[in-house]
């Protein structure tokens, strides 16, 4: 059994020119774990997700993805990464991105892999709407299916949810949580706290840095508060 | 670098461009109505202006006798109507002759007109005096193109470098800096696509139509506007297609500097008019001030030019070692584009 973390990072740092994106970040995340990051805009939430997308390069730091460098893992097809925005390709039919997309992945069973993906995200229909055509929730569940295509063991889902209705956020979690049940690592940044507590376990992220670490209840426990809300501000309080 | 990973991308481009129809009419109209709007203004049809002369005081019969069949107008006029029309811009020139000598004003603010009408003033004066036309005592034989060479003859190999040029490069331009806004660049790059691969992609989704644009344009120029080559097609769509991918490649590394559409449309005049001016299209390069020379000697377009109008007016063959020189750089300059292009796609890799 491969017990060594899905996601390590110990002491994380990024500056872009004035502006401290991570300040000594360090965290881990276990296989088949779903691991929120919690934080205000700013906090360093995208930052941290590029960085193991293997867009962004630490100033210090060491950052590993199944044992190995970022883009590294990324080239070898274990990691799925969803930006905050659809980045699809409007011109082309739901089929043509995806086509493209699993090229790139080097997916062999192209055809079974969209039919699954689509079906996963109720999309079955629209395979061959041009993705310009469509409402900005179904470009999303386009964006999470192409995500998903080349079935990879890291998912980095960056604020997934924003602009999703609450039917389709909740069969997007259903979704995760069924994936994770599968071994997948889920690591979901978000700064809505109902959307939170459905982690396994989450980190309280401020100004770059984990300020608490542990499940929902875990941290209303320790910060003695009724709700998750509150909890994160005493906690910000008390590490601030 | 994965074959299959290019590939992909390339296959991607074409698709993207077989659904936007009117980008890929325009991309093929608009050389298509530049150039025929070019060939009616150049061609061999277009009408050679008439030069109006007005002389001052008696003229001597025989002036209109040596006139006659030529381009020149001739109407004898006393001196202070004759230089009325002058200023008014109705004549050209005011000849008047005294005391054995002919003096030729000219209104002279253009000097392409002026340099036009002094020599067919010239010529008719010296028939005039010679008794005979100069053609009984020049004969006139051209190494190189004919009497019955037009002007677009001539322009015709630069313009096609330069529209050639131009249209794709606007495209890759606009088209790159798109995967960059729109949030796929970064999504192809969280992939185990790498910089190359994407360039490399690029570089031929795009060849297919700069290729077949340079066809078009080839095609049009030689069947339609009839434009006299001496060369082989072949060695002519050579030269057309190394410039079209080195505009590609540029068009990908330029695209780094602009932030929005605005931006990389800016940057066509800034990239193609030193290039318009510098590269022969309108002054040879070898009559460029010395400190111009240097700038052209680094400009795309100038060994386009050079080698297209060595093989359509001289008939240089692809083997001459002109020619091979002109693809070299021109195949050069495209690698060292692509190469540029790569490295301003920045990902810092973890």
């Amino acid at each position: 059994m491969d017990i060594r973390p899905a996601v390590e990072a110990r002491d994380l740092r990024k500056d872009f020119s004035s502006v401290t994106a991570l300040d000594g970040l360090s965290l881990a995340i276990h296989p088949g774990e779903i691991y929120g990051l919690l934080g205000p805009n700013g906090s360093g939430k995208t930052t941290f997700i590029r960085t193991l997308a293997g867009l962004l390069r630490p100033d210090a730091g060491l950052v590993l993805v199944f044992g190995s460098t970022p883009r590294a893992a990324v080239a070898c097809g274990q990691v799925g990464y969803m930006t905050q925005a659809a980045a699809l390709y409007g011109e082309l039919s739901v089929q043509e991105n995806l086509a493209f997309f699993a090229a790139l992945q080097g997916v062999t069973d192209v055809e079974a892999r969209i039919e699954d993906a689509l079906r996963r995200v109720d999309l079955l229909d629209r395979r061959r709407s041009i993705v310009s055509t469509l409402s900005g929730g179904m470009r999303t569940r386009v964006s999470l299916a192409a995500t998903l295509l080349h079935a990879p063991r890291l998912l980095l889902l960056d604020e997934p949810t924003v602009g999703v209705d609450p039917a389709l956020r909740k069969e997007f979690w259903d979704h995760f949580r069924s994936l994770a049940g599968t071994g997948v690592t889920i690591l979901v940044s978000s700064h809505v706290m109902d959307e939170a507590s459905r982690c396994d376990r989450l980190g309280l992220i401020r100004a770059g840095r984990v300020l608490a670490e542990g499940s929902a209840t875990e941290l209303i426990a320790r910060a003695g508060t009724a709700d998750l809300e509150s909890a994160f501000l005493a906690l910000s309080a008390v590490q601030a | 670098m994965s074959l299959r990973r290019a590939g992909a991308v390339a296959r991607r481009i074409v698709l993207q461009f077989r659904h936007d129809r009117r980008s890929l009419g325009l991309l093929f109209v608009a050389p298509i109505v530049v150039l025929t709007l070019v060939g009616a203004l150049w061609g061999p049809s277009a009408t050679t202006s008439t030069v109006r002369v007005v002389s001052a005081g008696d003229v001597d019969p025989q002036l209109f006798q040596a006139l006659r069949g030529t381009e020149i107008q001739l109407v004898a006029l006393d001196r202070d109507a004759a230089v009325e029309e002058l200023k008014a811009g109705r004549a050209d020139a005011m000849v008047e002759f005294a005391d054995n000598v002919a003096t030729i004003t000219v209104e002279g603010s253009d000097p392409t007109r002026t340099g036009s009408v002094l020599g067919q003033v010239q010529a008719a004066l010296t028939h005039l005096i010679l008794d005979v036309p100069l053609t009984s005592f020049v004969k006139i034989h051209y190494l190189y193109g004919g009497a019955g060479y037009s002007l677009l003859d001539y322009l015709a190999p630069v313009l096609i470098a330069l529209f050639g040029f131009f249209f794709i490069f606007l495209l890759s331009t606009v088209s790159f800096l798109r995967e960059r806004t729109s949030g796929t660049l970064e999504r192809l790059l969280a992939s185990p696509l790498t910089r190359v691969e994407l360039v490399a992609g690029y570089l031929g989704g795009f060849a297919v139509f700069a290729l077949l644009q340079a066809v078009v344009i080839l095609a049009f120029t030689v069947l339609v506007l009839k434009v006299q080559y001496r060369g082989n097609l072949a060695t002519i769509f050579l030269v057309e297609a190394v410039i079209v991918v080195g505009a590609v490649a540029l068009g990908l590394a330029i695209s780094a500097f602009a932030r929005n559409e605005l931006q990389a449309v800016q940057f066509v005049p800034l990239v193609l008019l030193p290039q318009v001016f510098l590269s022969g299209l309108l002054v040879p390069v070898a009559q460029l001030n010395d400190y111009l020379r240097p700038l052209s000697a680094i400009m795309p377009l100038t060994y386009a030019n050079e080698a297209l109008r060595s093989v359509m007016v001289k008939g240089y063959a692809v083997s001459d070692p002109l020619i091979l020189r002109d693809v070299g750089i021109l195949a050069a300059f495209a690698a060292v584009m692509a190469v540029a292009a790569v490295f301003s796609i920045r990902r810092e890799v973890a």
